[in-house]
């Protein structure tokens, strides 16, 4: 009866399970109609030119304006469609970093060193769908409430002295955006565990399961990144779709173990690594919530040129058709893992070689069999990575706690020189660099000493500045604002802009405390609106397209930040007050105390009233007691 | 001298238990002690800034781990911490804190919350949270959202020194301040219970001003004297962890959630010969007897289970079996006792700076009474201790009568 019954009981099985399946195969298409909540999870790793290792982690979310479902959702985090609904954040971009990153050698005309390098301590811009005069209560709300949500101080961001309203060269250029950085503040797990939350899948699995916060954080460079965009749905203007996109960049040293082994002679050799060596963790298996989930390799553009692939030339055909075997057994290098596919660069504008992207699925990996990519270096390979069109650099001049300047220098860098060459046909090429900085108000900076230095000679300043614009900073009210637009020539060498400043006063207590350390001056915005770094992979199939690789071809304008300058003020010495207080309480107290003393005796009244109480005093203990005695002997009298 | 008892004291005899029973039970009727315990909060404090006060980091951060593993979810613990050591560019390891050098323990994990860090953590903001005086925008995870049912533990550590507290060097919590905001916090029915746990130098100095009832104090020292730290770490290169609170995790680390250690074993397990300095608790504000009161009244989140056989019952139920409480609390109010944990060979030491001193003999007398009327089991006993009381009284005023 029992094995009779069994096979029907199978087959009753299988029925249910094709059942499921057809019903989730049409819920799935019926949800088609109208999109779907999305999740994807991608790392690019990229071999950095000094022996380091850039990991880019880079998550996405989206939710679709939708009226559905009102304020329910399936992936998308709900603390931050709230905050969009109620702050109407049209767009947002907050930063965590700690440490500078290395325009010069870890490049910085790539779309992640435009997008993702980003100043120390915090950034925060934001722009509101809000009237005009309803954006400062919006800002501060905002920032109390990514205070909560990121356990950071960003609510310091909240008082005017500290964030600015860029007026046009910031990049979203609209009048309702609102710029603040606070240089200052610690980056740390705390910081990390709230981003992470926002993940469907946290960091316990898929890739952010490699996030291991001791490793992550004792890199050179890290910067966590949330950057979110809201568009209005066309039919309804209350709700809206919101795209969240999270990106955490970090800057490595792989094994260092391994790196001394080296002998002196293969001192170039760089260093091999791997996952699991670089993060200590795995990847088992992807996040099942993820539409894909996937881990580049990238080659940059000068390293692919050092490597010389045999078949560079033929390249495109052989990416296309996945035959060749020379891209992952190229004789300097050695993957430990096979690809599973190979993107290569659709030719780019500003360089003759194209860099190569390895992409791994991390689908195919499980628990048992985790994804772990390695790369062994066979050959010293040394490279450059592609440069901004100009190196800034900002630097303090003067000495003395009363007044000082500020400079920003612009170098020319290999780039140029190969950009001049190119254009160099027609005599008339100029090359646009905007400058955005803004100034704390203690710091009082003198918009008329403005001067330009090119090629390390004064000249005028209506030459080479196209457009300015300033906002002088009021005390305690507002910082000072400075958007300038350069146009400078092609082959310039090196310019120059150098502002002098005041250095201000500020009350006893508005120091911070360990105002002995000085105060920090945020970093100066460069951006080249003429150059845009984009990296468009050649992508046979558009749909399944992943949003890290089309991130890589918006065309994004090369920017770089400057160094956050320390300016020492002046500080009292903080217990001065008391001791003032102190001092000025005592003198008084003694000079009025006799004072007065002088002036209300009288000594002669005095001495009579002492000579009448001494005289009283010897008879009174006796007078008492006799009158006690007195008292007792009557009392006895009475009550007989 | 034959005693003579007249109808006039008979009635004053009478008269005297009844209206120590009237005015206890209109004491337990009052509506504010009516609240049930509801919940637990933590607010953890450390005031220091810079490298070298890196313990005081790690004791916040070691208070933390422990109350948060004895069920205080992250939620309901206001975490400030002054500083970034965890991520200082002068810590070996970075995103991770150490309490012992042995490093078997990372205090920062994965999971930490810090609420106000930094220059947030200042004397304004502290007090803002005890009180609850915010600006609107302030998000909910930085208030101390506590009830009239709730159960506090503050935990303070840094600099300190003869009542006052140091916050950054650069500002002081002095305790009157701290004392006016407990005030306020008892007005506003933002606690029921609250202990005070305060790791500096002199710490029993802050604990003077206090006078909301509910209040409970430990502190690590007495007045003039230091409180030490416990060990240095070389590969640190600093001290990690304070004598009092190594010992107060000593004690906590043999603990579990369902442990009913009581608060007067953890104030007992201070031994003032490893802790190079008096631990000093002030318990006159606080009714309950510390030996019945388990650890996890403040460290944890352990909730009564009031097993009723109808729904909304519960609050009757507890306010009958509550008589006992009340009655002692009426005595300990008016008659300021403080104890504490002085070692019989170091105790002359001590004595003139010590309160109890000053109230000298006039104390002895009234705690043994005290302690008798506690044991008094139940209203028989009472009416017979109220009958020896009244002898002597009646024995006088038949003597004046003659």
């Amino acid at each position: 009866m029992v094995l009779l019954q069994r096979p029907h009981i199978l087959l009753l099985l299988i029925d249910t399970h094709q059942f499921l399946q057809c019903w989730i195969a049409f819920g799935s298409a019926n949800e088609e109609g109208q999109q779907q909540e999305e999740f994807s999870e991608e790392l690019l790793v990229k071999p950095l030119p000094d022996h380091k290792l850039l990991a880019h982690f880079h998550f996405q979310s989206s939710a679709p304006p939708s009226t559905s479902n009102g304020c329910h959702h399936h992936l998308f985090p709900k603390a931050i469609s709230q905050l969009v609904q109620k702050f109407r954040v049209k767009e947002m971009e907050l930063s965590f970093t700690q440490g500078r990153w290395n325009y010069e050698s870890w490049g910085g005309f790539d779309p992640i060193s435009s997008s993702n390098a980003k100043p120390p301590g915090v950034e925060l811009w934001a722009v509101f769908d809000v009237p005009q005069h309803h954006i400062d209560a919006s800002w501060k709300n905002l920032t109390h409430t990514l205070s909560g949500l990121f356990c950071a101080s960003i609510n310091f961001l909240e008082s005017t002295a500290t964030y600015s309203t860029p007026e046009w060269s910031f990049p979203p250029a609209s009048g309702n955006v609102r710029y603040g950085t606070f240089p200052c503040e610690a980056v740390c797990t705390e910081n990390l565990t709230p981003w992470l939350r926002l993940l469907p899948c946290r960091d316990k699995a898929g890739i952010a399961l490699l996030l291991d916060r001791p490793s992550l954080y004792r890199g050179f460079y890290h910067s966590q990144r949330l950057h979110l965009t809201s568009t209005e749905s066309s039919s309804e203007g209350i709700d809206s779709g919101i795209i969240l996109e999270q990106t955490l960049t970090v800057v490595l040293q792989p094994n260092s173990e391994r790196a001394i082994e080296v002998h002196a002679s293969e001192k170039h050799v760089q260093p091999s690594w791997s996952l699991s060596s670089i993060f200590g963790k795995q990847v088992s298996g992807r996040c099942v919530l993820a539409k894909s989930s996937s881990v580049y390799l990238l080659l940059d553009r000068g390293l692919v040129a050092e490597l010389k692939f045999p078949n560079k030339e033929n390249g495109k055909s052989a990416a296309n058709g996945l035959t060749s075997e020379n891209f992952w057994s190229n004789p300097s290098f050695e993957l430990s893992v096979n690809p599973d596919r190979i993107f290569l660069e659709e030719s780019s504008s500003h360089s003759k070689s194209l860099s190569i992207l390895y992409m791994f699925q991390v689908e195919k990996y499980s628990e048992s069999e985790p994804f772990d990519i390695g790369l062994m270096w066979k050959v010293p390979v040394a490279w450059l990575c592609q440069q901004t069109p100009l190196h800034a650099s900002r630097f303090l001049m003067g000495s003395g706690n009363e007044r000082g300047a500020i400079a920003i220098s612009l170098k020319s860098t290999q780039f140029t020189e190969g950009f001049m060459s190119a254009n160099s046909k027609d005599g008339s090429c100029e090359l646009r660099v905007d400058v955005f900085q803004v100034v704390p108000w203690y710091v009082k900076v003198y918009f008329h000493s403005l001067r330009v230095f090119v090629d390390q000679q004064p000249r005028a300043v209506s030459d080479f500045i196209e457009k300015i614009h300033v906002s002088p900073s009021k005390d305690k009210m507002s910082p000072g604002v400075m958007e300038v637009v350069l146009k400078l020539p092609c082959r310039v060498n090196t310019a120059a802009l150098t502002i002098e400043f005041d250095k201000g006063f500020l009350r006893i207590d508005e120091y911070p405390p360990d105002a002995n350390q000085g105060f920090d001056i945020p970093s100066a915005i460069i951006s080249f609106p003429n150059f845009h770094a984009s990296m468009v992979f050649l992508e046979d199939d558009s749909l399944n397209r992943s949003p890290l690789l089309s991130k890589f071809q918006d065309k994004c304008p090369v920017m770089s930040y400057t160094e956050v300058l320390l300016v020492p003020l002046t500080t009292p010495d903080f217990s001065m007050p008391y001791n003032v207080s102190t001092i000025k309480c005592t003198v008084f107290a003694l000079y009025f105390g006799s004072l007065l003393n002088v002036l209300q005796r009288r000594v002669a009244e005095e001495e009579r009233f002492l000579k009448a109480k001494a005289a009283k005093k010897t008879g009174r203990l006796p007078l008492l007691l006799s009158k006690l005695s007195a008292k007792l002997r009557g009392s006895g009298i009475n009550q007989d | 001298m034959e005693t003579f008892i007249n109808p006039k004291s008979l009635f004053h005899l009478l008269l005297l238990p009844c209206l120590l029973l009237y005015s206890s039970i209109a004491y337990n009727s009052s509506p504010v002690e009516a609240a049930m315990h509801t919940n637990n909060w933590a607010v953890l404090v450390c005031t220091s800034r810079f490298w070298f006060n890196y313990r005081h980091m790690a004791n916040t951060l070691s208070l933390y781990r422990t109350v948060k593993r004895l069920g205080i979810p992250d939620e309901r613990i206001i975490l400030m911490l002054a500083d970034d050591m965890a991520c200082n560019t002068r810590n070996k390891y970075p995103a991770q804190v150490f309490n012992n050098e042995n490093h078997r323990l990372n205090l920062y994990g994965d999971n930490v919350e810090v609420d106000y860090r930094g220059y947030e953590v200042t004397v304004e903001n502290f007090l803002r949270v005890l009180t609850g005086r915010h600006e609107t925008a302030v998000p909910r995870s930085k208030r101390l959202l506590s009830d009239e049912g709730s159960h506090i533990l503050l935990y303070m550590t840094g600099h300190g020194g003869d009542e006052f507290l140091k916050f950054q060097d650069s500002e002081e919590l002095q305790s009157h301040d701290l004392a006016d905001a407990v005030k306020q916090m008892k007005e506003k029915h933002r606690f029921k219970e609250l202990l005070i746990m305060v790791d500096t130098c002199q710490a029993a100095t802050l604990f003077n001003q206090f006078q909301s009832p509910g209040v409970l104090a430990i502190g690590s020292s007495m007045k003039g004297e230091n409180s030490y730290s416990h060990h240095l770490d070389s590969d640190v290169g600093v001290s990690v962890v304070d004598r009092f609170t190594y010992y107060t995790l000593a004690f906590f680390e043999r603990l579990n959630i369902y442990d009913n250690a009581s608060l007067s074993s953890l104030f007992s397990s201070y031994n003032p010969s490893l802790l190079m300095s008096t631990a000093y608790y002030r318990k006159d504000l606080y009714k309950r007897r510390l030996e019945e009161v388990p650890v996890t009244n403040f460290f944890g989140s352990v909730m009564e289970t009031i097993h009723t056989d109808a729904a909304y019952k519960a609050l009757s139920r507890r306010n009958s079996g509550r008589f006992e409480d009340e009655m002692s609390l009426d005595q300990s109010v008016h008659h300021i006792e403080r104890r504490m944990l002085i070692k019989v060979n170091d105790g002359d030491e001590i004595h003139d700076i010590n309160p109890e001193g000053e109230e000298g003999a006039c104390k002895c007398p009234w705690s043994t009474f005290r302690n008798k009327f506690q044991k008094a089991e139940n209203v028989d006993s009472l009416v017979n201790y109220g009958l020896v009381a009244m002898i002597p009284l009646l024995v006088i005023s038949t003597w004046l009568v003659q």
